[in-house]
């Protein structure tokens, strides 16, 4: 028999103006199992907590019931008082009477009264059948994996073993630096790619901690948080890398024209990256013509690319500023000179006469090749004429699209990606470089396209993120997670296939096979729980009786009533 | 004695297909009874009129007969059902023969059956499906409280005897259902209340077969197939799906995809 | 006679319909009051026997609440919700309960405005269906 303590907070008038605190007290008194109901004015203030706890002790409580407020901001408060009182955190159940019945229910007290009574009948039902819970804790290896050797892998390598954490760097080519690489200088302040990637190298070769695999290709990981164990293929060997955490940089490419504009008929149509490799050694034209959003901003890939603007002011400035004969252009759809240095480079562009040109996909730009060079014939929405621009040289502002072995290099991880085959991090907002896997990390343009500055932000958060597990040394995993009944279990697979976390197998013992969850990869969700025929599956804390124990106490406070 | 029918599947299960145990109804001392006959034994009086579903005794002697080629008799619905085991790694394919056996037609205006004609037909002549289930037509044109009615008459006949889970070959879990438990089936009375058939419906959504076992165990004649035909209707309806094809996978079992994807809320 | 007054039930997800319930009630929205919360964690992990069990035992509507479609937290969580609860309906219709008294909607964490439309509505409907055929009988 469990001994449940009901605790009703007024918080001050927010609930006590609208429920009847005294009668819902006088109603929880009667619900079986409760051998004490109290209230509080209120219950997460300093004399709240204690007089729990008190109560706790001199009633010799093993179930709490806190009818107040929301779980998701005070659970852990309470939480707390009962471990302080020697019960097992896992034996308290919240009851949310204040923002699903108090602030909801203004101008009906006496229905609010009621539904208090109710929730709190459904929640001591939960709580008579709650149950200890110990968490389980792993160890962590405590190195890091960086697969990719552009910036942003470059940026969170170093940082890693800047602090101390041993770290292996994945590059897939012979060389690091990535897209970068072939990118001589960077916009907005000019400053030269070379510096900073030599400078990162240097850091990294100069560091115990770090070990850079050039040529190395990732052909399995297995594992989970903490514990991984990532697969490297390159030069005719393979090598185990056990690790805590993996950063994923694998960045994107350059979306390379399928016939577009005489993309490979006409030696003077070519793509960014390419004007890159020229300005670089010098041969610098002297008319040029930038197309912008070439494949990027229409039906099938949406998206806007961010970084190919800034990169068409960059390289246009190169062009103007070295020669003064120079006539150079650039046809868009919108200037996207984002940030409070890039739009200066706009202005100059204009300044030193840079001549911009909207055009529409109503009516897009054509490449004519001419005797003496080609013609660029471009629709200017805004003086509404067509104008005809002869060209040295026409270029292409493709945007970046994702690595073509994205979606493997996604399975082998088993993270997602979105539908242009970026990967998908686990919140916009709230954890934007972590997977909803755990201990898998997502920085740079293997994300969304980034410019030099985003790369390194995101790497450097990538690697703090990543460096949490491992100087923890330890994860701890809240013991919701799910198990099965083996002697219950018919292996039907159902719960396998459901798992979105691959946490599920079926195994064999003593000629049973029965589903086995590890603890560690299950992150609580409760899906498997639900494809089980059988009920075998259960999720602690939130198991079927739990549940069709509050169904069952709703039935019956509804029938009392009429 | 062996009979000719007997001499016949012998024939066929082991010399031809190489079985080494054939799974058959035969009757014993008066009663039509499941066995499982070793090749070289005899088959004795061998009955192929009995519609029970071998594929039940299959699943369930499976994990003790480790090795060896088992041959059974497979009519359209077994064949349907086997797919469903061999989908859950319940038997290894490679170990099964069949023997396709069309169905009489007799047998198949019984069922209701709209797929009768297995993909292979050794013994037996095939026959048209049945032109539908006449029930369906008559509870379509009820209304929602009549259907209720119905069936909640019908469901009152229960005495939870089990038989329809018992005998069913795709209900996997039968030794400990849940519909015995108080958890989802609060009543503990017979007959059981609306959760006990409602959730065994739902159980056998992305499973059922139709092969209607369970309404020919159940005693109190619950029609018990119909409910699983109206729901297989429903299922194919709203996901194109038919269970019985070891090749397709329930929706059950899978995301959404395409159309089905709504966009995710901008606002977080 | 008084007004019938339907005995609600709804799983919420503790990531987004849940919070989405709170910030209703932080903003003081105001609903009918029929209207009672099982957390879970993900709507993925409402068993169907619950939804079949609490209609069974009378309780006149069930709402089921999660994430948006993309949204979930457990990623694909709820796409099997959007399998599993249609068939649940289906269920219900066929022995002869409508299959209005189950509705499946999503709400964010965000649209508190939004978690009390869809609470408004279902209430609405139910009130519309009258008490669940199964209230008080007993088998």
């Amino acid at each position: 028999m469990a001994r449940v303590g009901v605790f009703v907070c007024h918080c001050g008038l927010n609930i006590a103006s609208t429920v009847d605190i005294e009668k819902v007290v006088a109603y929880a008194r009667g619900l079986p199992d409760v051998v004490v109901a109290e209230h509080n004015l209120y219950s997460c203030s300093e004399e709240g907590l204690s007089s729990i706890r008190k109560s706790i002790e001199k009633n010799k409580l093993d179930r709490v019931v806190v009818a107040a407020c929301t779980p998701r901001t005070h659970e852990p408060l309470f939480r707390k008082t009962c471990e302080l009182a020697g019960v097992n955190k896992y034996l308290f159940e919240f009851v949310n009477i204040r923002e699903h019945c108090a602030w909801i229910h203004i101008k009906e007290p006496l229905s609010a009264t009621d539904k208090a009574e109710k929730l709190i009948a459904m929640g001591v039902a939960k709580a008579r059948l709650l149950e200890p819970q110990k968490e389980t804790e792993s160890s962590v290896i405590p190195t890091a994996v960086v697969i990719g050797g552009g910036l942003t892998g470059l940026t969170a390598a170093a940082s890693l073993a800047a602090q101390g954490i041993d770290t292996h760097l994945i590059e897939r080519e012979e060389k690091l630096g990535g897209v970068l690489g072939d990118v001589e200088v960077i916009s907005p302040e000019f400053s030269k790619s070379g510096d900073l990637i030599g400078q990162l190298v240097k850091e990294l070769k100069g560091s115990r901690h770090a070990k850079v695999h050039l040529g190395a290709k990732v052909v399995a990981v297995s594992g989970f948080i903490g514990n991984f164990e990532v697969t490297v293929e390159g030069k005719g060997k393979q090598e185990k890398i056990p690790a805590g955490a993996i950063i994923l940089a694998t960045g994107a490419q350059e979306f390379m024209p399928k016939g577009e504009y005489g993309f490979k008929e006409m030696p003077e149509v070519v793509t960014q990256l390419e004007l890159e490799r020229r300005l670089a050694s010098g041969n610098v034209p002297r008319r040029a013509v930038f197309i912008q959003c070439v494949g990027s901003r229409q039906p099938g890939r949406e998206y806007c690319s961010r970084i190919c603007c800034n990169a068409s002011l960059k390289n246009a400035l190169r062009i103007v500023r070295t020669r003064p004969d120079s006539r150079v252009s650039i046809i868009h759809r919108d200037i996207m000179s984002y940030g409070t240095a890039s739009e200066r480079l706009y202005r100059e562009a204009s300044d030193r006469g840079v001549v911009f040109l909207r055009y529409g996909l109503e009516r897009i730009p054509k490449v004519v090749r001419k005797k003496d060079g080609v013609v660029v014939e471009v629709y200017d929405e805004t003086i509404d004429e067509m104008v005809d621009l002869d060209t040295d040289l026409v270029v292409l502002a493709t945007p970046m699209v994702s690595r073509e072995d994205a979606r493997d290099l996604g399975k082998l991880l088993k993270v997602p990606l979105d539908k242009y085959g970026f990967f998908l991090e686990a919140h916009v907002k709230l954890r934007p470089v972590e997977f909803a896997t755990d201990g898998v990390f997502i920085a740079g343009s293997a994300r969304w396209p980034s410019s030099v500055t985003e790369c390194m932000g995101q790497g450097l958060a990538a690697a703090a993120k990543a460096s949490i597990p491992i100087r923890r040394g330890k994860v701890v995993v809240e013991a919701i997670t799910a198990s099965a009944d083996p002697d219950r279990c018919a292996a039907c697979g159902n719960c396998v296939i459901a798992c979105p976390y691959e946490a599920i197998e079926i195994v064999e013992e003593h000629g049973k096979r029965y589903a086995k969850v590890n603890e560690t990869k299950c992150k609580g969700c409760g899906t498997c729980v639900a494809a089980c025929p059988n009920d075998a599956m259960q999720q602690r804390g939130f198991t079927s009786q739990q549940l069709s124990s509050m169904i069952d106490a709703l039935i019956k406070s509804t029938e009392e009533e009429t | 004695m062996v009979n000719d029918l007997g001499r016949k599947l012998a024939k066929l299960a082991f010399e031809e297909r190489g079985a080494d145990m054939l799974l058959v109804m035969r009757e014993e001392h008066g009663n039509v009874v499941p066995a499982m006959v070793p090749k070289g034994e005899d088959l004795g009086d061998v009955r192929l009129d009995i519609p029970y579903q071998l594929i039940t005794i299959l699943e369930n002697i499976y994990p003790w007969v480790s090795k060896g080629r088992i041959a059974i008799i497979t009519r359209r619905c077994d064949e349907k059902a086997l797919a469903e085991l061999v989908k859950r790694k319940y038997v290894d394919d490679k170990r099964i023969v069949r023997i396709g056996l069309a169905c009489s037609e007799d047998q198949i205006r019984r069922c209701r059956c709209e797929d009768p004609v297995p993909s292979k037909v050794d013994l037996g002549e095939p026959h048209a499906a049945a032109k539908g289930d006449e029930l369906i037509s008559r509870l379509e044109k009820m209304s929602q409280q009549e259907r209720l009615e119905f069936w909640a008459g019908q469901f009152k006949k229960c005495n939870k005897c089990f038989g329809c889970t018992l005998n069913c070959p795709v209900c996997f879990c039968d030794d400990d259902c849940v519909l015995e438990d108080r958890t989802f089936v609060a009543e503990p009375s017979v007959p059981p209340g609306l959760s006990f058939h409602m959730i065994r419906s739902y159980h056998m959504i992305d499973k059922c077969i139709e092969c209607g076992e369970c309404e020919r165990s159940c005693p109190a004649e619950i029609p018990l197939l119909t409910m699983r035909k109206l729901l297989a209707k429903d299922m194919k309806e709203l996901f194109k799906f038919r269970p019985g094809d070891e090749k397709t996978v329930s929706p059950l079992n899978t995301t959404l995809e395409g159309e089905q994807l709504e966009d995710g809320c901008d606002e977080c | 006679m008084a007004e019938f007054s339907p005995t609600i039930l709804a799983f919420c997800c503790n990531w987004c319909s849940y919070a989405g319930a709170d910030l209703a009630g932080v903003s003081r929205l105001q609903m009918p009051p029929n209207i009672h919360i099982i957390r879970v964690m993900c709507s993925a992990s409402v068993k169907p026997e619950y939804v079949l069990k609490a209609i069974s035992g009378g309780v006149d509507g069930v709402l089921v609440l999660g994430c948006h479609i993309g949204d979930c937290h457990y990623m694909t969580g709820n796409h099997r919700t959007a399998k599993r609860m249609p068939l649940v309906q289906k269920v219900l219709k066929e022995v002869g309960i409508d299959e209005k008294r189950l509705r499946l909607d999503w709400v964010s964490a965000s649209e508190g405005e939004k978690f009390q439309k869809v609470v408004t509505d279902f209430v609405d409907e139910v009130k519309q269906l009258g008490p669940n055929p199964m209230r008080g009988v007993k088998w």
